[in-house]
């Protein structure tokens, strides 16, 4: 009898502490983003859903960013799929052709006031096959340059800002200026990747700005792009600054720019939040332009409808409130819009708490010129494959175009 | 044993068949049910079920699985090259592993298995580690292991060494997790040596060290044969940690660099959870138990053939 | 020379060794510490063991950028049922394996052996479809079920039989005589004559399920839901950024506990660890 209650006892316990499971009207949606703010502001906007749906409550999970894609995958693989989810850009391809997502064309085209094609084509590409929607952006979030003022005025250096609105913003100045910076500022650097990333995370995002600004991709309709002489010479500059130059954190070393020991970085508009915090007076600028000219680079992230939920319908319709007009105006603040009539307005310009109306209108005009990370459904394999070649590149005595063919002979078979 | 039969116990006479061999045999599998049960659910029914798997082209996404014989067999063992890199560094991982571990064990063990001042300092310290999380272990000597801001280099300089970047450089990365690992472990079998030493009778030594034997040779010729049984386990038991580790290399390493970690425990991972090639995963665990099996098999039987 | 001089030098020789051998072993753990009172800056500046600037924050931030204290709960209380069912469940089939004579006795042993060498790893994508036509992914449930009934499980039986065989039989004999049925022997006279072995198992156990990852990493995905070991490897802010010094702090808080509690109690959980090992 006494183990009978031990067990009763232990299942017991064990079963009050497990979280109970959503009821059947909840709507759940996957977040990365654990921030109050973002929260609030996103069950603000479920609220303002129950006007037309009193019944139905929505409740944001969050998942932590940094494993996100492969938590959701668990959850899906799982039987457990959220009805909605936030989807980062190189995940979505997988999904979509796994058959899992829903096609929320017709639920968002019919929805009131929508106007569908206020959304800049761009900034659409990856989430439309042919007429099937499968995925509406919310954050269309252009790459910039985040400097530090401080470090520059003390190496008596003229901003990227300054520079850019001359014209001469170019990925040569940016070498030399990363170079004069790391020389003025002994134990600190010139730049740093995305979040001190690039090397074995991220590396493509690493590569993609310069490899674009020389006018090459990484890979276009199965073609592998790395072995290109655009991205050669891109890839060269990059790695003359990490090992020559001295002036890019290299492999392995911790250079942040948020505790001002890298002079820039490249990033995203939603580090902002970031800054205030930083203790040093900083400014946002566009991405050096090269000898192919100009090249935005965008990071999306879109929210997804899963085929296997209980209340599809339901959650199309949310996505479409969520992605209206006045929404996707309140969402602005945080996570940049791909709809033109918020991107062109005054109060998205204006309406940033923390970055000047001047470098506003710059984010503004990257998202409408900018381009995707190029997406593919094997993107996992491909990253996989690609990581030991990357890894033999990021070495002081790499050959560089050795190196990014090793790349090309790695993933074009996945491409 | 026959004195049980009490008139009192109530099921002894009510159903003849019910005799007392029958009864005790209920009652044993009475008591073993909970864990025979679950034995069968979660490990001996999965471990039949990964034999069909194995046969499948199954994704995890879209949870579309086709039957497909010895596909992934062939493809892992034949056509992909990633499979026998994979199995070389696990073998590296165990070979360098293994030895270092015991060999440092033993050391440990014999100067740790006599009393002396500070004795239960020292073992306390050399354990430690084993109580401590993969994980946060991991973790903390990522950080002392980082290339030019990283203690251990730091420490190197000041003799004027100029340390590698110890888990990005693919000749290093492999020996950093080997040692990080050894560190973390060896504890446990040098509790196995001790409690072993400390069964060897004193005499033996005594004796031996009375007709002029030196220290070297009581420990080849007396206390290493007594160890034996004991150094066959640890080493299985190593042997088989070794081609288990998963959450030293998932935080240390991620595989890299140039997939000069990658072991099979984490391939496996890799392509069953993150490819969604389930299908070919399951092939590769099936592999990875028969080679842990074999392994096994072979030192019991070496270690047997020693001892005769 | 005198052979007692000679024995000092050779001592000391010996002490020394093992010192310098010591700080692999001691280093990591100071280092955590300290570095967990460090802001990032300073962890990546030159190495001090004494933070410059002592930053209490850290360990305050810990608990707001992750749900840390409800992901040191889960860890506490799953351990806390593995260890409780593991102890019930290992101690009856171990007597029933020691003390009782059945058919298939022998195959059942065979088959615990062979368990016990069969990694994690090769049964897990298996359980992971099990648990999910179970309905339980993203639950505590795997976490506790699948060490309890796996390799761990029949170690404890194992080491369950292992002491129970080497009891004396008289008492439980003088049991049954007073009319005990087998579970009261088990219960009334086995049990408590066994409280070493039993206090092994719940010691490896409750390690073994505090420090347990792979399981967590495949079964849970919402933050609440993290164990410990799981919220460590994934220390970083809302956009992804790595909190360096909070990944330390809270490295550290889940590691000094159980490290205290070690120090307190280290002779009987090392000998718990050498029970173990010498089990088959």
């Amino acid at each position: 009898m006494n183990v009978v209650k031990t067990r009763v006892a232990v299942s017991a316990m064990v079963f009050c502490l497990m979280s109970a499971p959503t009821l059947a009207e909840d709507l759940r949606v996957t977040v990365w983003t654990g921030n109050d703010a973002h929260l609030k502001m996103l069950n603000g906007i479920a609220e303002s859903f129950k006007e037309n749906h009193p019944d139905v409550i929505v409740k944001f999970e969050t998942v932590p960013v940094s494993d996100y894609t492969q938590k959701l995958t668990f959850q899906v693989a799982g039987g457990n799929p959220p009805d909605i989810a936030w989807m980062m850009e190189d995940a979505a391809p997988a999904f979509e052709n796994a058959g899992l997502l829903m096609d929320i064309g017709p639920t968002v085209k019919a929805a009131q006031g929508y106007d569908f094609d206020d959304f800049s084509q761009p900034a659409m590409a990856l989430w439309q096959k042919g007429e099937t929607v499968y995925g509406i952006p919310f954050s269309t979030s252009p790459f910039m340059i985040y400097y530090n003022k401080d470090m520059f005025d003390k190496a008596g250096l003229e901003d990227p800002l300054a520079l850019a609105a001359k014209g001469e913003w170019t990925l040569d100045k940016f070498q030399e200026t990363a170079k004069k910076l790391a020389e003025a500022n002994p134990g600190k650097w010139g730049f740093e990747f995305k979040d001190g990333e690039g090397y074995a995370s991220r590396m493509t995002h690493a590569l993609l700005p310069s490899i674009r600004a020389y006018g090459g991709d990484i890979w276009t309709n199965g073609q592998c792009g790395f072995d290109k002489p655009e991205a050669i010479a891109a890839v060269k500059q990059l790695h003359d600054m990490v090992f020559k130059d001295k002036s890019i954190v290299p492999p392995g070393e911790q250079g942040d720019y948020f505790s001002g020991n890298s002079a820039m970085t490249d990033n995203q508009i939603s580090r902002a939040s970031k800054m205030p915090e930083a203790g040093f007076n900083w400014g946002i600028a566009p991405l050096p332009t090269g000898p192919g000219g100009e090249s935005p680079v965008i990071g999306q992230a879109g929210l997804v409808v899963f085929e296997q939920g209980k209340h599809k319908e339901l959650a199309a319709q949310f996505v479409a409130h969520m992605t209206d007009k006045e929404n996707v105006a309140t969402m602005a603040q945080f996570f940049p819009p791909a709809r033109k009539s918020v991107l062109d307005s005054e109060a998205f310009i204006n309406g940033n708490k923390l970055v000047p109306a001047e470098q506003m209108k710059n984010v503004s005009s990257a998202i409408t010129k900018g381009r995707v990370h190029p997406a593919h459904e094997k993107a996992p394999q491909i990253l996989a494959a690609m990581a030991p070649r990357v890894d033999a590149l990021w070495k002081p005595d790499a050959n560089v175009e050795d190196a990014l063919k090793g790349v090309c002979a790695a993933i074009q078979p996945l491409l | 044993m026959a004195a049980v039969t009490h008139t009192n116990e109530p099921g002894a006479n009510r159903a003849p068949w019910l005799t007392l061999k029958y009864r005790e045999m209920l009652e044993a599998w009475l008591f073993i049910s909970p864990t025979f049960i679950g034995f069968l659910v979660f490990f001996l029914g999965p471990l039949v079920a990964i034999f069909y798997y194995s046969m499948t082209e199954w994704n995890l996404l879209s949870q579309q699985a086709a039957f497909v014989g010895l596909h992934n067999f062939n493809d892992a063992l034949l056509v992909n090259p990633d499979f026998w890199h994979v199995v070389r560094n696990s073998v590296i991982f165990a070979v360098g592993l293994v030895p270092f571990n015991m060999a440092l064990a033993l050391t440990l063990a014999l100067a740790l298995s006599r009393p002396f001042f500070g004795v239960v300092f020292f073992r306390t310290v050399f354990f430690a580690p084993v109580v401590t999380s993969a994980i946060a272990w991991a973790i903390v000597w990522k950080f002392l292991l980082q290339g030019e801001g990283g203690v251990i280099n730091q420490m190197l300089a000041l003799v004027g060494i100029d340390g590698p970047n110890w888990l990005r450089d693919p000749n290093w990365a492999m020996a950093a997790v080997i040692v990080t690992r050894v560190i973390k472990m060896v504890g446990l079998n040098m509790i196995l040596y001790i409690a072993a030493l400390q069964a060897i009778p004193r005499d033996y030594e005594e004796a031996a060290r009375l007709e002029g034997a030196s220290r070297w040779q009581i420990f080849r010729m007396i206390i290493w044969p007594l160890l034996a049984p004991t150094t066959l386990i640890i080493m299985v038991l190593t042997t088989i940690g070794s081609f288990k580790v998963f959450d030293h290399i998932y935080q240390m390493t991620g595989g890299g660099p140039e997939n000069g970690t990658l072991v099979l425990a984490f391939y496996i991972y890799q392509q069953g959870f993150k490819f969604f090639n389930v299908g070919y995963a399951s092939a590769l665990a099936i592999i990875m138990f028969v080679i842990v099996m074999a392994l096994t098999l072979v030192q019991v039987m070496l270690r047997r053939k020693e001892m005769e | 020379m005198t052979q007692r001089q000679i024995n000092v030098i050779y001592r000391s020789c010996w002490t020394i060794a093992l010192l310098i051998a010591a700080i692999p072993f001691i280093f990591p753990f100071v280092w955590m510490v300290s570095a967990g009172f460090k802001s990032t800056t300073e962890i990546f500046g030159t190495p001090t063991l004494i933070p410059r600037e002592w930053r209490f924050q850290n360990f305050v931030d810990v608990f707001t950028y992750q749900p840390f204290a409800r992901q040191y709960f889960n860890s506490l209380y799953i351990a806390v049922a593995v260890t409780a069912l593991t102890l019930v469940i290992s101690s009856l089939a171990g007597y029933a394996l020691a003390r009782m004579r059945f058919a298939g006795a022998g195959l059942l042993m065979l088959f615990f052996v062979s368990a016990l060498m069969v990694p994690e790893e090769v049964t897990i994508i298996p359980n992971f479809f099990l648990i999910r036509s179970m309905g339980l992914v993203d639950t505590h449930w795997p976490l506790i079920l699948l060490p309890t009934f796996g390799p761990h499980g029949v170690m404890a039986t194992f080491l369950m039989r292992q002491y129970f065989l080497a009891l004396p039989k008289e008492l439980e004999e003088a049991g049954k005589m007073d009319g005990l049925s087998r579970f009261g022997v088990w219960w009334r006279i086995a049990l408590p004559m066994s409280r070493p072995a039993l206090a092994a198992v719940a010691i490896i156990t409750f390690l073994f399920s505090w420090n347990l990852f792979l399981e967590p990493l495949i079964f849970l995905s919402s933050l609440e839901m993290f164990t410990l070991p799981l919220a460590l490897s994934n220390f970083n802010d809302s956009y992804g950024l790595p909190l360096w010094n909070l990944q330390l702090a809270a490295t550290s808080l889940a590691v000094v506990p159980i490290l205290i509690v070690y120090l307190i109690a280290q002779r009987q959980i090392i000998e718990s660890f050498a029970l173990s090992g010498v089990k088959g």
